[in-house]
């Protein structure tokens, strides 16, 4: 059996489920504390992408609530309860529509204790660092 | 010592071009990679890319046993062959490549620039990785092993990866490669720069690789104190081998 389908129209272009990963790296910096980056001047993009909710809920408890909560309320996406609901189907496609269908297209992510900027352009994130912050 | 794969050149200016290059290797790796690695790629970009579209079957094998919901990192992802898309995975792909970065985004893929020693990721973050021919660039044993450490960071505990590098034994191959650390020839043709538009010349890039032999890279694996390695094998002129980082 095959689990997959390949379909060649699909953007991934960083999703919410990104940055949800991403921290900063430069060194000596506290990521524990600047997780997340927060966005800044961000251009949103909503990409429709199909509705699985068993990878959906693989996919739950990878996901740091705390920090989704956070961006989602910093960007204007809604505010999401404190506590991470239960997985009913109205919640993991809520889910859906905010980490997977939802994108930045350019801006920039900033880390709070460094004040790092790592510019998002064209849909790339660059999380290079000069050779004094490795 | 660094030996030098052309059939193009007269060997007396190219030996003493070895020393310089076998200093810089050894004294500044990291600069080294930057004009033998990223900025190879980043000139081959296109012409690399259209060359890499067949994936391996050892790779696609792999993925395709991945559980459902799985968050898998392509580190060092190159144009994103490997990436899908797929319905029932997350995958996230990184290189330090910009040049590639754009091409793999334009199919479409989430990828970000990053080096592969300082991954931009959380810590127990992914729950499976590649690193397809990847770490046969970093110059020093201590680089191609902390690439493998860096991996082991962000894969979750039981988390497992699968790293590709090239053989010095290869099968395939019509030349033999004397020693492991070569610097290998990569020419573009002006018909092969066809897509840029301006340029009509030919070029030829020179990309460094430190071959495997046969149990190198499990010993390497062995070296980083989180992983196991739990499977291996020789295909398609490289060594490979599963990893997993122990809970
Ligand atoms: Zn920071």
């Amino acid at each position: 059996m095959r689990y997959f389908s390949l379909s060649a129209t699909r953007v991934n272009t960083e999703r919410l489920l990104t940055h949800n990963m991403l921290q900063c790296h430069v060194k000596n910096c506290r990521p524990n504390e600047s997780f997340p980056l927060t966005i800044k001047d961000p251009e949103l993009e909503r990409t429709e992408a199909e509705f699985n909710p068993d990878f959906m809920r693989g996919l739950v408890p990878k996901l740091d609530w705390t920090a989704l909560r956070k961006t989602a309320g910093a960007l204007g996406l809604g505010d999401l309860p404190a506590e991470m609901p239960e997985a009913t189907d109205e919640f993991l496609q809520m889910l859906h529509a905010l980490v997977l269908e939802t994108r930045v297209v350019s801006g920039s992510m900033v880390c709070d204790v460094c004040h790092h900027v790592f510019p998002i352009t064209n849909g790339i994130p660059n999380m290079l660092l000069q050779a004094d912050e490795v | 010592m660094i030996a030098r794969v052309s059939d193009q050149f007269p060997w007396g200016p190219v030996r003493i071009r070895i020393e310089s290059w076998r200093c810089c290797r050894l004294t500044d790796p990291a600069r080294f990679e930057q004009d033998h690695v990223h900025h190879v790629y980043d000139a081959i970009a296109e012409h690399f890319s259209d060359t890499r579209y067949k994936g391996w079957p050892v790779v696609e094998d792999y993925i395709a046993a991945l559980p459902i919901g799985s968050i898998v990192g392509d580190i060092g992802c190159g144009n994103g062959k490997y990436m899908g898309p797929y319905d029932h995975l997350a995958f996230l792909g990184c290189d330090r490549s910009g040049a590639l970065m754009r091409i793999a985004h334009e199919r479409g893929h989430d990828v970000q620039i990053a080096d592969g020693l300082c991954l931009p990721y959380r810590s127990c973050v992914l729950d499976h990785a590649l690193s397809i021919a990847v770490i046969h660039h970093f110059a020093t044993p201590e680089r191609r092993r902390a690439a493998l450490a860096e991996i082991a960071r962000v894969l979750r505990p039981g988390g497992t990866a699968l790293v590709f590098a090239w053989a010095l034994e290869q099968v395939s191959r019509k030349r033999a490669f004397a020693v492991q650390d070569n610097l290998v020839t990569w020419k573009t043709t002006a018909r092969q720069s066809r897509k840029a538009a301006n340029d009509r010349t030919a070029s030829t890039y020179e990309r460094f690789y430190h071959m495997f032999v046969q149990g190198e890279l499990q010993a390497l694996a062995a070296e980083v104190p989180a992983l196991d390695v739990i499977r291996d094998g020789y295909d398609r002129d490289n060594w490979w081998v599963v990893v997993r980082r122990r809970a």
